[in-house]
């Protein structure tokens, strides 16, 4: 096993955990499972290519524009859509988010065609060595880029009063509305902060790879997957479980080959939740 | 002009033996395409069904329907091409094949509550996918041929998924008459309470995921044989557990006809209707999903009944107990509050 596995799967690890903190935060707050999760890191592809592409922007500058734009095409949907649901029937918000799913994937055919699409950067494909390691600039980038969001994640959960309503409202919405906390906006905010996260996976992701509008599914997938060896609760557990999932699918490629990459991400996915549903790095009581 | 208890107790069943008796005659007169139209449509109806008895009346919100199409469908082919066993065989050999993984896996799905049950259904049908992409003996990623002249075709095959869809259809009438579908809609509304009072959850939960999986597997077998070649993404893909959840939950999850309309206006309206036009008919599935949900979260089929009464003026008397199951509107609203809180 050599050293560049290693890093490569640790650096993609990265980008898995920023896809699965936006999932686990609106799951941990909302006992929301977001199926359109996988269109909102497309989205903020899409959104980033419009400046890229057309205008010739660095990806890095156009990321932020791209988060701030899909946080405010999210909060409405949370805040009328998909809050109204969740006072009805245990299925209800699911299958909304399954149809803005496909709603999603459609105005991406309809605006940009289904043909791949890549951001260009100077960095999309060179490389660089650390400490006698090979590994590509986009991913050391990606990976940095997401230390920072999960840490500006944690921070504003734990140290600020917004972050207070919101693990008030996750703990017990009843009591946090009597309380005097607007749940619904909280709900809603969170939704946006997360659907921020996503487009930052998603311009990111755009520049490591080609992306499709049906790109959404195995990004969501992923997420999932990262949510689940997490457990809920724990910014850094995201991270571990990303890293982690990043290693194991690396190393596992370059034991078995290319085509075991999903089985055993999967499996291990499966055995996680099977064995620990609460997930391997929650803490001892939810946040 | 009440019917009396006996006869409504079994009009459901007679009115399900005609119309499969009026189908299996259909194999015979209908024409090609339209046998074709029909094998998919009652595949559809009786994969929608299995995810029916399992979610709506067990609470048990599966996104893995696919898995069990894959084990039903993979189970038939194999034994077909590597056996040369006749197809009536492995036919029978699919339901096995299905429930056996159903079997393997419910020890860990059964433990995972709520949406959590979702997510470790939805782990497995892509795990399996992935895992038959890499298994040579299936046939890897591009998948195996079946022998065209060993398979049923045409009026046979539709003969078979009329079978298949009235099994499913049977099943459903089970759960929703049967003192067993009681005793699993009293789990799905508050798990607590139907343990209290003595029953068994455990074994209730696993003989609906038995059966819902053998019936699936069942179906995923006639697809098998409708699709000829079989490669994971065909008989594997995430849409056929994608497409249960949405056919079921526009037509009604939790009734016994909702699912029959839902196949009808998703796979006839959506899917095949607009198929040259795939971005719009993407956009209205995506659009009436929200729609439904949003303003008749119990289903077209429900909503439909509701105002059929009100038209003919014939309102169910509100001192009528819950318990009496004669109307078909009746199963859901019950159940959907104590869940709200769950989801808190």
């Amino acid at each position: 096993m050599s050293l560049d596995v290693l890093a490569a799967g640790i650096l993609a690890g990265g980008l898995y955990a920023l896809i699965g903190l936006g999932i686990s935060l609106v799951f941990g707050v909302l006992g929301l499972m977001n199926l359109a999760h996988g269109e909102l890191v497309i989205g903020g592809a899409y959104l980033a290519s419009l400046l890229v592409v057309d205008a010739g922007w660095d990806p890095l500058a156009a990321l932020p524009l791209a988060m701030a734009t899909m946080a405010l095409i999210a909060y409405p949907l949370q805040r009328y859509l998909l809050t109204p649901l969740l006072r009805d029937s245990k299925s209800a918000p699911l299958v909304a988010t399954f149809g803005l799913s496909l709603l999603g994937q459609a105005l991406f055919q309809a605006a940009f065609g289904t043909h791949p699409k890549a951001l260009p950067a100077s960095y999309a494909d060179t490389g660089l060595s650390m400490l006698g390691v090979r590994v590509q600039t986009v991913y050391v980038i990606a990976f940095g880029l997401t230390v920072v969001l999960c840490a500006a994640t944690h921070l504003v959960l734990t140290r600020t009063r917004a972050g207070s309503a919101v693990r008030a409202a996750s703990a017990d919405p009843g009591t946090a509305a009597v309380l005097g906390i607007d749940v619904n906006r909280v709900y809603a905010m969170t939704f946006a902060g997360a659907a921020a996260l996503a487009a930052a996976g998603g311009v990111l992701t755009g520049v490591a790879q080609s992306f499709t509008p049906s790109s959404g599914l195995p990004l969501l997938l992923t997420g999932f997957a990262v949510m689940a060896l997490a457990g809920i609760g724990s910014v850094g557990g995201v991270l571990a479980a990303g890293v982690a999932l990043g290693v194991l699918q690396s190393v596992s490629v370059s034991l078995f080959g290319g085509g075991w990459r999903d089985v055993v991400v999967y499996l291990a996915f499966f055995l996680v939740l099977a064995v620990r549903p609460q997930g391997l790095f929650r803490k001892a009581h939810a946040a | 002009m009440t019917p009396t208890p006996t006869l409504r107790r079994w009009w459901p069943a007679l009115a399900l033996l005609l119309a499969t008796l009026v189908c299996f005659a259909l194999g015979g007169v209908l024409d090609h395409g339209a046998l074709d139209l029909g094998v998919t449509l009652l595949c559809y109806l009786a994969i929608a069904q299995a995810w029916n008895v399992l979610a709506g009346f067990g609470g048990l919100v599966s996104l893995g329907a696919a898995a069990f199409v894959a084990a039903g469908g993979y189970a038939a082919a194999l034994l077909l091409v590597h056996t040369g066993l006749s197809w009536p065989l492995a036919v029978v050999a699919a339901p096995v094949a299905a429930m056996l993984l159903a079997l393997l896996l419910s020890a860990a799905l059964l433990r995972l509550r709520g949406d959590y049950f979702s997510i470790g259904t939805l782990a497995i049908a892509i795990a399996l996918q992935a895992l038959i992409r890499n298994w040579d003996w299936a046939g890897g990623a591009s998948g195996v041929s079946l022998p065209v002249d060993s398979v049923p075709s045409g009026g046979n095959l539709f003969q078979l998924a009329v079978i298949v869809a009235a099994l499913a259809m049977a099943l459903t009438l089970h759960a929703r008459h049967s003192d067993f579908g009681l005793r699993l809609a009293a789990i799905r509304d508050n798990e607590p309470a139907a343990a209290g009072l003595g029953v068994a959850v455990r074994r209730h939960q696993l003989a609906a995921l038995l059966l819902s999986s053998a019936i699936t597997g069942l179906a995923g077998a006639v697809v098998a044989f409708q699709f000829v070649v079989i490669s994971p993404d065909g008989v594997a893909g995430v849409s056929w557990s994608l497409n249960a959840v949405l056919m079921a939950v526009v037509g009604g999850a939790g009734t016994v006809l909702g699912p029959l309309l839902g196949v009808v206006v998703v796979y006839y309206g959506l899917t095949r209707g607009l198929q040259n036009e795939q971005t719009l008919s993407l956009v209205i599935e995506g659009v009436l999903l929200i729609l439904i949900v949003r303003f008749a979260p119990q289903g077209v089929w429900p909503m439909l009944c509701r105002v059929a009464r009100r038209l003919l003026g014939r309102r169910s008397p509100s001192g009528r107990p819950t318990a009496d199951r004669g109307d078909e509107e009746e199963t859901v609203p019950s159940g959907t509050e104590p869940l709200a809180v769950d989801l808190a």
